[in-house]
């Protein structure tokens, strides 16, 4: 942490010699070790040596922002005279600001340094527990890394954090593979602490293997139908994000075409669909401690009980859109489970999908969705049939909100989010 | 610009370890202009040195954000260090890759810096131009993106080099209701290979493609939904060359081959239409210089053309070093890193469905009941060539004449099924030099096409 606060009391006192400005900035120090395993074979092994420092500044109300990888004086001295360079050429904004001090803080996150051999011993054991329990799976690369963080965050109100953070990540990427026939690429990740577990039984890692190899022989969905949908965790958050984005993100606040504008207080989603954006929730592995912004981060729910509380909003669009800005500026998602397990959800369907993954465009600002089921089993009368393939959905976001009948009991925490099986009814599936 | 440090480093390369050392520098300008406001107003540099060092079956990789002769030795030694630390759990141990001639590489183009006021104030200007022009817009976002690389390139048995790839962008997003009130948005991209004056010094090419985005967004704002089914359509240059990039190209690198592509079992074989031939140009295609042109890649390889489907046939993987030894081929240079600590990975350059003989005019006229589907803002295919691209403008076709435009809708199917529909393909190429490929890394990356006509799934309700 020395090198980064000498680095960071640099740039402060060549930001005070610039006179009447406003100005946050971070330094920090990254070192990641990274083990890439392809085809159950070790191949390679990196070792990186990062830094960061991001400058942004607000001078005569007019905002620029630099990011470099150097701490060295001259760089500093150099990347300052140019974003302020870049300040001046932009347009007068009275909205730009940074927040207020905050009580000076450190954090320490995870575990610092790694145990690279204990790492290559789970490594090792993950590729012969899947060779082992699931033959049918062809491993493309399982990527285990550690990082390491140091970093400072100041801005010119008085506010200083200081944060180092270590974990590790688990990435495995396959496909299921019989020799003859290959289903479509799957991956799935996972963010710990600790190497106390077998990676296999981490996140929803044996479950998407499974999936993969129950997809080895898919079947033709016939026509088209309204039925319901059961996405599972991984993709309930690639919806909600899409839904969220479109209709309360800062983008669409800035401009004004979001779907939920004016609706805060207003009931935009089913009952008992409740998201919250939790950094502090115990189950998120390595979170922000303050928002882009410089405030100090908070929990805050955006939608309770299917009632809109908040956009997802930094101070500029709040200060500039006349709202309240959002209280982190993370995306660490939690949904609480239900009541229903995920085996008593497929029991109850009539007709519809599990869907793993939509392989879709960019939604419009309509929210209306069309994709490609993928990693997706087709269920009647309570029944898994089989994968599909080449089956597509249709539906709209906003709907789809109003649409939630049931979330799982199950959760999935992978170190990033918590989150249910979501079932949503009235999506239109259509196979060949 | 980066000076040559590594050079003299070659004598620390240890016998029997192949090694690259690679200096680089990434440079990236952003300015976003939302409804008037300047939202971002950004620039980046980095700059670092990696090395790579293989060894019987393992590699190690070290990189250090620092360019400078200490940081070389340092990230040799540690990558090095890394290499014999992985050996050891190296289950067999494998051959030296083959080695290939030496000399040295260079482009033809460095790169050139502008002041941000003057990227800024050509972004004001334009968005002046649609304020002015299109006061009816519900919102414009004007968006320019620079994202240029230099790399010095120096290793124990193949070429060295020093090249350069600037590249600069602009977006334009407009917005306008439907007739219905629904929110509707169309974007085009204007720019490439080279600097902001290269392709922003006479705005009036810029002006005339915010014009066509204009009257293509009123269109949509009377637009139809597309109706679903597999449909007779027209696939204009955007979209065939979007499916030549992640439909195909994706399932002919070398290492997804290895993990179980669609392309595994098909070479040789009948994959697609006779009329059609894709190819990975490296810097000179058709004739011209190709859009991203690529003389060296990141493992000393010096850039060739790599033939992917020819006549219908597939013909070839794209591949690394240690992927070419597998399959028994030369490697034509796709190894590229997208920052100094990134490794190489197999990654396309210019790829690009071969023109045909039909006019555009022509196959319009042919279609008696389809779509003409002009642009794809993305699109995803996966290891069995099973894609999907959602389609952000689009005209019906009704007895051989363009009819109502219709409204955002996705198309999907199977790449190597689709593209044995493939009857007509016109003979004109336009590429499309802005994309960025994401697979593990960003990269960037051109592709293009000529319009081609093909029976293909619509999504739609």
């Amino acid at each position: 942490m020395a090198g980064i606060i000498e680095v960071s009391d640099k740039l402060k006192s060549l930001i005070a010699k610039k006179g009447d400005m406003k100005a946050q900035y971070t330094v920090a120090l990254t070192q990641t070790r990274e083990i890439t395993m392809e085809n159950g074979e070790f191949t390679l092994f990196r070792t990186l040596f990062d830094n960061h420092v991001n400058i942004e500044v607000i001078k005569d109300k007019k905002h620029g922002t630099t990011s470099l990888n150097k701490f060295d004086d001259k760089s500093l001295e150099t990347a300052l005279d140019n974003v302020l360079l870049s300040a001046e050429a932009g347009s007068e904004d009275e909205f730009f600001d940074i927040a207020p001090a905050m009580e000076p803080a450190q954090f320490h996150l995870g575990v610092k340094e790694p145990d690279v051999d204990k790492l290559m011993q789970r490594a090792k054991e993950f590729s012969d527990d899947i060779a082992k329990k699931h033959p049918k799976i062809l491993v493309m690369q399982i990527i285990l890394k550690h990082v390491n963080a140091q970093s400072i965050y100041r801005n010119t109100n008085g506010s200083q954090d200081e944060k180092t953070s270590g974990y590790y990540e688990i990435f495995v990427e396959f496909a299921g593979n019989d020799g003859t026939n290959s289903t479509g690429i799957a991956g799935t990740q996972v963010v710990t602490d600790n190497l106390d577990t077998p990676f296999i039984e981490l996140g929803s890692i044996e479950k998407d293997l499974q999936d993969a190899e129950d997809s080895l022989n898919p079947i033709s969905v016939e026509g088209k139908f309204e039925g319901n949908v059961i996405f599972t965790p991984a993709c309930s958050v690639q919806m909600i994000y899409y839904a969220l984005s479109n209709f309360v993100g800062e983008s669409v606040v800035l401009d004004g075409t979001g779907l939920w504008l004016g609706k805060v207080g207003e009931k935009v989603a089913a009952d008992k669909l409740t998201i919250a954006f939790k950094p502090w929730d115990e189950r998120i592995v390595n979170h922000e401690v303050h928002t882009d912004d410089g405030f100090r981060s908070e929990d805050y729910t955006i939608i309770e009980n299917g009632v809109l509380k908040s956009y997802m909003t930094s101070l500029y669009a709040a200060n500039k859109c006349k709202v309240e800005r959002a209280k982190n500026s993370g995306f660490d998602i939690v949904i609480e489970g239900g009541d229903t397990a995920f085996s008593d959800m497929v029991k109850n369907m009539k007709r519809g999908l599990i869907v793993g993954a939509v392989s879709c465009g960019t939604p419009s600002g309509n929210g209306e969705l069309s994709g490609v089921a993928k990693n997706s089993f087709y269920v009647e009368d309570g029944q898994i049939k089989g994968a599909v393939t080449e089956t597509m959905i249709n539906f709209n976001l906003a709907d789809m909100m109003q649409n939630v009948t049931t979330l799982s009991k199950e959760v999935l925490c992978d170190g990033t989010m918590v989150v249910p099986y979501i079932e949503v009814e009235h999506v239109l599936i259509s196979g060949k | 610009m980066l000076e040559d440090i590594l050079k003299g480093k070659k004598s620390l390369f240890e016998t029997g370890m192949q090694s690259v050392l690679r200096g680089q520098e990434n440079r990236a300008r952003r300015i976003v202009i939302q409804q008037g406001n300047l939202v971002v107003n950004e620039r980046s540099e980095q700059n670092g040195v990696s090395a790579k060092v293989y060894k019987n079956g393992v590699s190690g990789f070290a990189s250090m954000a620092e360019y400078t002769p200490e940081a070389a030795e340092m990230v040799l030694k540690a990558a090095t260090e890394n290499a014999h630390y992985l050996h050891k759990y190296a289950q067999k141990e494998k051959p030296a890759l083959s080695a290939y001639r030496s000399g040295w590489a260079e482009s033809k183009r460095f790169i050139i810096d502008f002041e941000q006021k003057k990227l800024v104030d050509i972004c004001m200007q334009v968005d002046k131009y649609i304020v002015d022009k299109y006061p009816k817009l519900t919102s414009r976002t004007v968006v320019y993106r620079e994202d240029t690389m230099e790399k010095v390139i120096c290793t124990s048995d193949a070429f060295d080099g020093h090249v350069a790839y600037p590249r600069c962008c602009m977006y334009v997003v407009l917005n306008m209701e439907s007739k219905d009130g629904q929110p509707l948005e169309l974007m085009d991209v204007i720019g490439g290979f080279g600097h902001a004056d290269d392709w922003f010094k006479d705005l009036s090419v810029v002006y005339e493609k915010i014009d066509n985005v204009y009257k293509k967004l009123c269109d949509k704002a009377e637009g139809v939904y597309a109706e679903a089914g597999v449909k007779t359509v027209i696939l204009a240059p955007d979209v065939a060359g979007m499916i030549a990039h992640e439909a195909v190209g994706h399932t002919v690198e070398a290492d997804l081959v290895i993990g179980g592509s669609v392309a595994g079992p098909n070479l040789g074989k009948q994959v697609a239409s006779e009329l059609v031939s894709i190819v990975d140009y490296a810097h000179t295609a058709l004739g011209k210089q190709a859009p991203l042109p690529v003389y060296l890649d990141d493992e000393g390889i010096k850039a060739e053309d790599a033939v992917l489907v020819e006549n219908g046939i597939l013909k070839g993987y794209m591949h690394n070093r240690e992927t070419a030894d597998r399959f028994g081929v030369a490697p034509c240079g796709n190894a590229r890193g997208y920052s100094f600590s990134d490794e190489p990975l197999i990654r396309m350059r210019n790829t690009v469905v071969l023109p045909g003989k039909d006019t555009l005019e022509e196959m319009i006229a042919s279609v008696d009941d389809g779509y003409y589907l002009l642009s794809t803002g993305n699109g995803q295919a996966d290891l069995t060539g099973e894609f999907m691209f959602g389609i952000n403008m689009g005209y019906e076709i009704k007895h051989g004449k363009l009819g109502r435009a219709i409204l955002d809708t996705t198309v999907s199917g199977v790449a190597f099924d689709m593209l044995k529909t493939v009857d007509m393909v016109s003979n004109e190429v336009k590429w499309q030099a802005a994309g960025t490929c994401g697979k593990k890394q960003r990269m960037a990356v051109s592709m293009g096409g000529p319009a081609i006509r093909c029976q293909i799934t619509i999504g739609g309700r």
